[in-house]
């Protein structure tokens, strides 16, 4: 994991801050009690697939650590979110943030996810890129829902603060702002 | 034509300053070349056999004389002289080095002029009909929506990485002159009942690997809901569309697998939820757009018959300029005006499509003394000058003539619409230019190719179908059979109204064979044909049958390519 995020709020600056969340691949929990993921570097909270979540989130020590806010969740790629409506609606007041994985950097759906998420959904709270995010793909994902990234170890964070102020004007919506000419 | 303002222009800019850094990044080797590829893809920078080869958006076709010349300047400070017209309203500058691209885009970016989004798996360069806004048989000029949707379009963030390229054509008249059912998403513009300006849209259309049609999924969508209605689309298409394989990536693929009712069902869904979003357009957007497409100032002419524009012509030069009026010539909506095709088809002395820099300058200067400082790239890879007066078809022909492009070949059989192929591309199979080459040399009879009348060729260098042999009359298509350029040909393809793919008629010959064969296609044409009859309508009356005869009617020959079907 990159000990290090970029955050870059809606109404804000884009910044480094600490990693306090760990990803879990969802298939590391073979013999752990009660299928808790095992943490590493000490850290408590923890982002678990979406499709684990739907089969073990009424397991007692889920319910606990939920209640702590030590639980989120990470969307595949393949996870199809409007399918689950319900799911993510109670998660608004369980999940203190959701992810969205990009296996791959080229792969889009995940922009389509985070969009869903503040349109359809409405949800409020952070959004994380996670995966093979790079620095080219910061801009393209803060307009359409994500306001924190996780990049991938070898990318330079330094430079990928320096995307977000590229370009000045936009002739489309998105989750930022409305196009410049309806704006101007 | 449409100019930009401050915030088209900043973006451009930007864009520029934003590719000058991932350039610089790649050279200093803190960008990967794989993770580049994608970012130069989706400003136009592909790396070809020999060099980078940029593809510079001419969008919807329109161009002005300014861009012209710095088109030619690029050609000639960066590249090797020329250009290459392409099937989709752009440029391509063959022979580029990396470290100049920016440099490049700042040139264009000074004219109004881009590369974004010609290439990568985003919404490509938005096309359209060359003659819009000037063709008789108009309904809507499609201009501004063209324009409206290229911007909305233009650095969209949900769509920048989708399963695979994403092709709009937008028509507005009649006839269709877009190749719109071979379009990811067909938009036919046409006025309502109310007179309102309204959309039917198609979706699913593509060439490559698995030709397919486009099917109509939303009939009468109002001109504004166009950006939320699309925008559903592509969501649809970005969320289920198939990552698994390139070549079952298209929509094309989604649309046949879901079907087109069960695909129109689940855009109607998605956009059920945004349809009254501020996405949409507004009025004042419509107002900024269409201000710049409306008429140039037309003279108050009268009409010219056909007899006297040919009067003026020396007696000698009559029969040869009356030609070029019939062929090179199309009507127009206002009295006393024509708009004129400059072929790019010489005859086997340069490739499809190819203009140098001397062309290109001096084509300037003939859209700035006769059409308004206009022209347009048609999707055959020609120029045109839409805006000429009658009186002076005689002057421009001359002047045309002296650029070599003035050859009455539009719409016959030697107006072959062709790609770069194995010369250049690294994606193809075999080459495209010597077969157009060595056809043009067999057919080099302007007297046979007027009998012949209306017939399309076409030449795709592989399956990607970049030279449209799929809806060729005649389609030839590159395949590699252990290392072998081998060439497979297809017949009764249309572009148009009648769209139709073209069936494959067998095994695949050599590249010397192709003239024989072709002589031996057409051959069965005029034996035949009834009267008038087109050698689509020939075919579609006879079958393929006769002509597929012909072609192998050489056994030995027959015996040779047997091996070498694909």
């Amino acid at each position: 994991m990159n000990k290090h995020i970029i955050r870059f709020p809606k109404d804000g600056q884009a910044s480094l801050v600490a990693n306090e969340w760990q990803v879990w691949d969802g298939e590391s929990d073979e013999g752990a009690p009660l299928n808790t993921p095992q943490l590493k570097d000490e850290l408590n909270k923890i982002l678990v697939p979406f499709h684990w979540w739907i089969t073990h989130h009424q397991n007692a020590d889920i319910i606990e650590r939920v209640e702590k806010g030590e639980i989120g969740v990470w969307f595949a790629t393949d996870d199809d979110i409007l399918k689950h409506a319900d799911i993510i609606e109670a998660g608004k007041a369980q999940w203190p943030l959701v992810a969205a994985h990009f296996p791959i950097f080229r792969d889009g759906r995940s922009f389509s996810t985070a969009a869903l998420l503040r349109d359809r959904f409405s949800w409020q709270g952070e959004v994380r890129a996670i995966g093979d995010v790079l620095i080219d793909q910061l801009l393209q994902g803060a307009r359409v829902g994500f306001d924190t990234f996780e990049l991938r170890p070898d990318q330079d964070l330094n430079v990928g603060l320096k995307q977000f102020e590229l370009f000045t004007v936009t002739t489309q919506n998105s989750w930022r702002g409305k196009r410049t000419l309806l704006e101007v | 034509m449409y100019k930009y303002d401050a915030i088209d222009q900043t973006l451009v800019d930007q864009r520029v300053a934003q590719f000058r850094d991932q350039v610089a990044r790649r050279i200093n080797g803190t960008l990967a070349e794989e993770e580049f590829r994608p970012l130069r893809l989706q400003n136009g920078l592909y790396h070809q056999r020999h060099a980078y080869m940029l593809r510079v958006a001419i969008p919807y076709g329109l161009l002005s004389a300014k861009q012209l010349r710095t088109l030619a300047l690029i050609a000639e400070k960066y590249d090797r002289g020329y250009g290459h017209f392409t099937t989709r309203q752009n440029i391509q500058f063959n022979w580029i080095e990396l470290e100049q691209t920016p440099d490049i885009l700042a040139e264009l970016a000074k004219v109004e002029m881009h590369a974004i989004q010609t290439s990568g798996n985003c919404i490509r360069n938005i096309t359209s009909d060359a003659f819009a806004g000037v063709a008789g048989d108009e309904y809507i000029d499609p201009r501004p929506v063209c324009e409206l949707l290229r911007q909305w379009s233009t650095l969209h963030p949900e769509f920048a990485h989708l399963p695979r390229k994403f092709k709009f054509a937008i028509n507005g008249a009649k006839e269709d002159r877009t190749v719109l059912l071979c379009h990811d998403v067909g938009i036919e513009l046409k006025k309502n009942a109310q007179g309102e300006l309204v959309a039917d849209i198609y979706a699913g259309g593509g060439m490559g690997r698995t030709p397919i049609l486009g099917q109509l999924i939303k009939l009468d969508l109002s001109w504004q809901v166009l950006p939320s209605y699309l925008t559903a689309l592509l969501r649809v298409y970005n969320r289920f569309g198939r990552r698994d394989n390139l070549y079952k990536a298209r929509i094309k693929i989604l649309v046949k697998a879901l079907g087109p009712e069960e695909f129109a069902r689940q855009v109607e869904g998605e956009w059920a939820h945004i349809k009254n979003s501020d996405d949409n357009f507004t009025q004042a957007e419509w107002d900024r757009v269409a201000k710049h497409f409306t008429k140039p100032a037309y003279q108050q002419l009268s009409a010219l018959s056909e007899q006297q524009i040919v009067a003026g012509a020396p007696e000698t030069e009559r029969s040869a300029f009356t030609r070029w009026l019939e062929r090179n010539v199309k009507p127009h909506q206002i009295p006393g005006y024509a708009s004129v095709i400059l072929s790019l088809k010489p005859h086997g002395t340069v490739a499809p499509g190819d203009a140098t820099v001397a062309q290109m300058n001096a084509i300037a200067d003939l859209s700035e003394q006769y059409s308004f400082g206009e022209l347009r790239i048609t999707h055959e890879q020609n120029l045109v000058l839409a805006d000429v007066e009658q009186s002076q078809l005689l002057e421009l022909w001359q002047a045309a003539k002296q650029q070599h492009v003035a050859l009455p070949n539009i719409g016959l059989l030697t107006d072959i619409i062709a790609c770069p192929g194995g010369d250049f591309c690294s994606l193809a199979n075999a080459k495209s230019l010597p077969i157009a080459k060595a056809i043009q040399e067999r057919f080099d009879n302007l007297d046979y190719l007027f009998d012949l009348g209306d017939i399309s060729l076409n030449i795709s260098g592989c399956i990607n179908s970049c030279g449209h042999h799929h809806v060729g009359n005649i389609g030839v298509l590159g395949v590699d059979k252990d290392g072998e350029e081998w060439y497979q040909i297809t017949l009764g393809g249309e572009q148009g109204n009648d769209a139709a793919i073209g069936k494959v008629i067998g095994p695949s010959f050599y590249a010397d064979e192709i003239p024989d064969v072709i002589t031996n296609i057409i051959n069965t044409y005029t034996e035949q044909r009834a009267d008038e009859e087109s050698f689509i309508d020939a075919y579609r009356r006879i079958g393929v049958t006769p002509f597929k005869e012909a072609a192998y009617k050489d056994a030995k020959k027959k015996d040779r390519a047997e091996s070498a079907t694909s």
